[in-house]
């Protein structure tokens, strides 16, 4: 049995009463380093700063959060080694609805009341876990991906195996996913629903099929892995994602809406929202949801370089030149030397928008990189729009064809049409249109294996 | 209609937090004071069962239930169901035995699978003599679990006025998988010569 005197415990609850109950169990079971959060933001500074063996954390944390969000928020800035034990714990039945939904789930739950004896059994059981694991996370981690699956297919065959089927396939899955191998990974998520129609293993697929371009397919899938899970947050991001890439802005944010009032404060959301509503046309939305996120998001480190861009963006959508100025001279110099080249474009764009006076040098001093760089659809979309404000048609267009001919062309289409339109070019916007639906035709000609999906006739 | 269940819900909850703080002070009474007081968690943990078969209970009469369906391996769901009753039936005489021959976890929905049992064992606790044996195995494409005991068997089947035999007969129909549903039954003359529950999953 494992020794839990020498491990040491985090116990994460907002109720004074119910820590106390919870240390108890922790120390009969032989603990003797029980440390405590009473809040969320506290657990997140006890993880980094002295990752605990076990984290026994509740479900309820108050304040417009759950250890569910927590536990997805630990996970994705990968705070949370696979090798600790988070177990949460609940008096809800219903977060069983949660964990069978979702994709990021918790090592166990258990529900109150418990003896100390049942989370032993529980604790003692994810420990075997853990050990039939260990090579395998250790790969993983050193992103060793054909390593980490060579390993999980010779766990899947052996005896030791049998009790984790379902978690072998399903590490399998993920871990495709995050190498790259996204047809890998499709195949490997419908070989789980084959078993049994998982919501997670249906997101999975979507998410495979959107990183494939794949767009009508994913949204399919994931309408299915939604409907009857009203509690699967995430499969609501990636439905909003899809959306967007498939150029349907308003759905993007009607479902992020809906799912944002229930999570107030979950601000990798509300980041989202804020892009929907952009890409919306919505721009009151996407300024509040972007001043939110720069107020709210106290994880440290959270609020970077891009959060501020896209609040000084969000309000030179709305027209508001002076305090988006305002944001972007906020930023230090020292700062905007550090941003990667993107950022820097992205900076230089937003203020020449704002101040022509202030921003055009350094805008046309940037000039020769934004001609010959490959950018990002976000900062290929302010260059373009800055081109068209200092009238560099040239460098406008080029953007234009880029955008166009690439796989985000939906999602980007209606903004860079309302933008030609300002400026009076809607002609030589249907001519660059034409100049890239002409050139994939005569490179499908040469390749007709290519995805048809990504094109924009249909936009 | 929503709300009366989150009023019924939240009420619970609250219930099983204070239940779970009276247990854990009578385990630490336990520990310091190197004495056996399991009777009086077995009654809190039953409690709060109660309550929890009750609700899930209305919910599923009164909106229709949905299932949380994740993989658990076999034999811990067995190794629960021995450790919430083996103390407490050992105390009347009787002995639980376990029988688990399926290796491989299995999708279903634990804690209503988990309560079924608990509740089976219990309710063949009140009649069994000496036994009671649960056990679990797969056949063809099911996982059949078990309570078999050694009382004098059911007086009649189906047993008068048993409602939450009706919940627990459409929790496991409502196990679906590639369009095979779930099923219960209740027999006697078992391997113990006593009832047999049988649940058996997709």
């Amino acid at each position: 049995m494992t020794d839990y005197a020498k491990k040491r415990f985090l116990v994460i609850d907002d109720q004074p009463q119910a820590r106390d109950a919870l240390r108890t169990v922790a120390q009969t079971l032989g603990a003797f380093a029980v440390e405590f959060a009473s809040n969320y933001q506290d657990a997140i500074y006890r993880i980094r700063n002295n990752t605990p063996d076990i984290i026994l954390c509740d479900y309820m944390l108050g304040d417009g959060r759950s250890g569910q969000q927590l536990l997805e928020e630990l996970r994705r800035f990968k705070l949370l080694l696979d090798e600790t034990i988070f177990m949460m714990v609940t008096g809800e039945q219903s977060y069983e609805q949660v964990v069978s939904a979702v994709e990021l789930v918790p090592d166990d739950y258990i529900i109150k009341p418990f003896s100390p004896d049942k989370l032993l059994l529980r604790l003692e059981r994810i420990v075997a876990k853990k050990n039939f694991f260990a090579d395998y996370y250790q790969q993983k981690r050193k992103e060793e991906f054909s390593l980490a699956i060579a390993l999980l297919e010779q766990k899947r065959n052996s005896e030791g195996g049998r009790p984790y089927r379902f978690e072998i396939l399903r590490q399998q899955a993920e871990v495709l996913l995050a190498s790259g191998d996204s047809n890998a990974a499709e195949v490997a998520y419908r070989d789980i629903l084959e078993s049994h129609d998982f919501p997670w293993a249906r997101a999975g697929v979507a998410r495979a099929l959107h990183k494939q371009n794949r767009l009508t397919e994913a949204r399919e899938e994931i309408d299915r892995a939604i409907s009857g899970t009203p509690h699967f947050f995430d499969a609501a991001d990636l439905k909003a994602t899809i959306c967007m890439a498939q150029g349907e802005h308003a759905e993007a944010q009607k479902v992020l809406d809906e799912v944002a009032k229930k999570t107030p404060r979950n601000y990798m959301r509300k980041r989202l929202l804020a892009e929907a509503a952009t890409l919306n046309g919505d721009v009151e939305t996407a300024r509040t949801a972007m001043a939110e996120v720069i107020a709210g998001d106290t994880m440290p480190g959270a609020v970077s370089a891009e959060d501020r861009l896209a609040l000084a963006r969000s309000h030179v959508n709305a027209n508001d030149k002076i305090s988006g100025e305002r944001v972007l001279v906020s930023m230090r110099e020292s700062e905007v030397q550090n941003m990667n080249l993107a950022e820097q474009a992205s900076f230089a764009a937003l203020m020449a928008i704002c101040s022509p006076e202030k921003g055009k040098p350094r805008f046309t001093g940037l000039r020769p990189a934004l001609l010959a760089t490959e950018l990002g659809i976000t900062a290929r979309l302010d260059v373009m729009r800055a081109a068209l404000s200092v009238a560099d048609n040239e460098l406008a267009d080029l953007h234009t064809e880029h955008l166009m001919a690439g796989p985000e062309a939906k999602k980007t289409f209606g903004s860079i049409r309302s933008q030609y339109a300002l400026y009076g070019r809607e002609k030589d916007f249907r001519e660059i249109q034409k100049q890239v639906a002409l050139k994939r035709i005569r490179h499908e000609e040469v390749a007709p294996a290519a995805s048809a999906e990504n094109g924009i006739e249909s936009s | 209609m929503h709300r009366l269940l989150d009023i019924l819900a939240s009420g619970i909850h609250d219930t099983k937090n204070q239940l779970f703080s009276a247990e854990s002070l009578v385990a630490a009474s336990e520990a310091e004071q190197q004495i056996d007081l399991s009777e009086v968690r077995y009654a809190i943990e039953s409690a709060a069962n109660r309550l929890s078969r009750t609700l899930a209970a209305y919910q599923l009469m009164r909106h229709g239930a949905q299932l949380a369906i994740v993989p658990v391996i076999v034999p811990d769901l067995c190794a629960e169901v021995a450790l919430a009753q083996k103390h407490h039936l050992a105390n009347s005489g009787i002995t639980l035995t376990i029988d688990c021959q399926a290796l491989d976890d299995w999708p279903l929905d634990r804690d209503l699978v988990t309560d079924m049992l608990n509740n089976a064992v219990q309710n063949a606790g009140r009649v069994a003599r000496r036994e009671i044996r649960l056990s679990a195995f797969e056949q063809g494409n099911e996982l059949v679990l078990r309570v078999e005991d050694d009382g004098p068997g059911f007086s009649t089947i189906p047993p008068a006025g048993g409602t939450g035999l009706i919940v627990a007969e459409k929790l496991a129909e409502l196990h679906v998988r590639q369009h095979r549903h779930g099923s219960l039954k209740l027999s006697n003359g078992g391997a113990l010569g006593g009832a047999c529950f049988e649940l058996r999953l997709p």
